[in-house]
């Protein structure tokens, strides 16, 4: 009897201690996530989805601040619409109380959610969309972006293009929007910048999601380009190289695609139809750099998913790595002040980081200075279903890739 | 000389996978007279169910019938389950677009649950790889077999809809479907032929377009609008109109990227505008 009782005292003191342990253990910091989980984007929300869940294992495995603290995401479908995410971002802050605002593919969404973090005083990590106002004359002091904008990728193209020799004229494919728009407008100041001479023989402006490139395709080739310069996005991409390659387009020019063309999702899609050297480059490749911390990061995210990731993916990986850091640094969640602070020019070593570079932000403009890389389409089937992957990188280095202050300027007078 | 042949010839490419969705489209609307929202959907249904068969099957040819029967056998049970509810009521136009707007949602999704989101391709054909090059001209064989298939389907539906017993009913039922029925005829079981023979078309079009396009979820939303204007230029409900407007959207849009490619994407929508303005029942509209 005695032994009955004893052993059901026992059962009620082990889960009193463990519930005390875990409720001591563990205050939960929410973070509100917002990615696209429908249509053509949502591939890049699940990616990112999955690869928070990869970060959040690793981070609180050990908890924060000696395991005082835990991190938690909430994510929702932002629709890639910039009236609703804003109306999700408010609902973060005020009802879930979340610490972080975190993620947006769309840089319309990035845009109208930065002026929410501005307006709360809330952190916003921004994990992949590119437009580079965000980080220049849109910068507001809550606002970081843990993945390169247009401006350091096109910067990095001007760059390749200027070590290219024999080619002279240059023509332009982009979706009609800001982000095709800045692509270009990108490069070709940083071509100007680097003095290299060069003739424009056509612009053109599909929308973006345009299904059919036919009569875009006959045009470009009319206008005899060396070099046919390309800022899709989103499987925009899979559409125009495949209705191209019928023309035989990619023997006539060049096909230069520095900001989103080498997204693994086209090596997936396309496989042996695509055609070897394109020059394309990406946010995050999956077989560059060659590191140790870039193949654990890859191979993780297939075990979780049985595929590769898209660039996105990576991105939302260090997010939350980089929120981790700065309460580790700080040591209170709830220091908005001190965790700006923290972040700002903070280190983190990430998958895509090459041997001997560490990634940082940039206290002045909040972006993260990475070095970007550039290859060109070859054989290598392993990251199945792919057939071919990037190969014969060429590397530029992060601190030449930030925008100027004369940039900055040009794009206040510029833009609104 | 020749950029304009190569560019007509790419814009009537353009313009008969245009036909090819906007026909089915415009098929439900003349006879049964349903706004079909979700018609891109049966587009994008096509694309996966041909990119399912051909991954057990390698054979094209029976990707394309797979996704044909397929998408036209979904689009009649949803008939038959849903829409035929709606028949009659009073507002029925926006319940109509309300139903079909959420099989648009529900179908998307399904797409995702059951495939995944990252874009998925099909290998054109070996017969039809390559292209036909005539000088500097460059005719894709591909684009040459859209268009071949793009002129049989109108010829077939011309014949089909003029000189049958069946035609004669389903051009009957668009005009008075309570004077078919009292004939005798089971228009019920019309309506969800002829729905399910335009759902086929859409998923067709779709299987025709995976070689050449993104196969993604979404995709069924970007080519409604594109059809949407389609068959408004031709007249809501005409089948030629629908040919007819395909034709100019395609050839304009083909020919204004290359003398004005920064007002391009504009074109369409202007001429829409233009037509609605001076003949607002569609350039085909006293024939029905």
């Amino acid at each position: 009897m005695f032994k009955k009782h004893f052993l059901v005292l026992g059962l009620v003191a082990v889960i009193v201690l463990l519930s005390f342990s875990v409720s001591m253990a563990a205050e939960v910091i929410k973070i509100g996530a917002l990615y696209p989980m429908t249509g053509r984007a949502g591939l890049y929300g699940k990616d990112s989805e999955a690869a928070i869940k990869i970060a959040l294992d690793e981070v609180n495995a050990k908890g924060l601040v000696k395991g005082k603290y835990k991190l938690d995401v909430i994510i929702t479908d932002d629709q890639s619409k910039p009236d609703y995410a804003v109306s999700v971002a408010k609902r973060y802050i005020t009802s879930d109380k979340v610490k972080f605002l975190f993620g947006v593919i769309s840089s319309a969404v990035g845009l109208a959610v930065t002026e929410v973090s501005k307006d709360y005083k809330v952190i916003f990590i921004g994990t992949d969309h590119a437009a580079t106002d965000l980080t220049a004359h849109k910068f507001q002091r809550y606002y970081f972006r843990v993945s390169n904008n247009t401006y350091q990728s096109m910067f990095a193209g001007a760059m390749y293009l200027k070590d290219m020799p024999g080619w002279k004229k240059i023509a332009y494919i982009g979706p009609d929007y800001a982000y095709g728009r800045d692509q270009w407008l990108e490069l070709r100041y940083g071509l100007d910048k680097l003095g290299v001479k060069y003739e424009i023989v056509g612009e053109f402006w599909p929308k973006l999601y345009e299904p059919d490139y036919t009569s875009y395709i006959t045009a470009i080739i009319r206008a005899k380009p060396d070099i046919l310069v390309a800022g899709f996005w989103g499987g925009d991409t899979v559409a125009f190289i495949k209705q191209a390659k019928a023309y035989g387009l990619f023997e006539k020019m060049k096909y230069f695609h520095p900001d989103a063309g080498g997204n693994y999702e086209l090596f997936a899609a396309m496989g042996d139809e695509l055609p070897d050297g394109l020059i394309l480059s990406a946010r995050h490749h999956n077989n560059w750099p060659p590191t140790k911390e870039n193949k654990a990061f890859v191979d993780k995210f297939y075990k979780a998913t049985g595929r590769y990731p898209s660039y996105a993916a990576q991105g939302a990986y260090a997010g939350i790595l980089f929120i981790a850091q700065a309460i580790e640094k700080v040591g209170n969640p709830n220091d908005t002040e001190a965790l700006v602070k923290a972040l700002e020019g903070m280190k983190l070593k990430l998958p895509e980081d090459p041997e001997g570079f560490t990634s940082y932000i940039d206290p002045k403009t909040h972006q993260i200075v990475q070095m970007q890389a550039i290859g060109v389409t070859e054989k290598n089937d392993k990251f199945p279903p792919a057939k071919k992957m990037l190969g014969n990188f060429k590397v530029y280095p992060a601190d030449k890739l930030m925008p100027t202050d004369e940039y900055v300027e040009l794009l206040k007078k510029t833009k609104k | 000389m020749e950029i304009y042949i190569s560019q007509f010839i790419g814009g009537l490419s353009v313009a008969m996978l245009l036909f090819l969705v906007a026909s089915g489209l415009s098929l439900i609307f003349g006879v049964a007279n349903i706004f079909n929202f979700a018609h891109g959907s049966f587009y994008l249904l096509g694309s996966y169910i041909a990119y399912q068969t051909i991954s057990l099957f390698p054979n094209f040819w029976i990707g394309l019938i797979t996704a044909t029967i397929g998408a036209g056998l979904i689009g009649a049970i949803l008939e038959f389950i849903f829409l035929k509810r709606l028949y009659g009521r009073v507002n029925e136009g926006p319940f109509q677009i309300l139903l079909t707007y959420s099989f648009i949602l529900i179908l998307d999704d399904a797409v995702k649950f059951i495939w995944g989101p990252e874009y998925k391709t099909i290998v054109k054909p070996d017969i039809l790889e390559g292209s036909f090059v005539i000088g500097s001209i460059f005719i894709p064989k591909y684009n040459v077999f859209i268009i071949i298939v793009g002129i049989a389907i109108a010829l077939l539906a011309w014949y089909v809809l003029n000189k049958t017993k069946a035609g004669m009913i389903v051009r009957a039922s668009s005009l008075d479907r309570t004077m078919v029925g009292l004939l005798g005829v089971n228009v019920s079981m019309v309506m969800t032929a002829v729905f399910g023979i335009a759902t086929a078309l859409g998923g067709l079009a779709g299987a025709m377009a995976a070689p050449l396009r993104t196969v993604t979820p979404g995709a069924g939303i970007e080519v409604i609008i594109d059809s949407l204007i389609v068959v408004v230029l031709g007249g809501l409900g005409n089948f030629w109109g629908a040919l007819l407007g395909a034709l100019i959207i395609g050839e304009v849009n083909a020919f204004g990227i290359l003398w004005i490619p920064q007002w391009a994407s504009l074109l369409s929508f202007a001429i829409m505008i233009i037509v609605l303005i001076f003949k607002p029942q569609g350039l085909f509209s006293k024939s029905r």
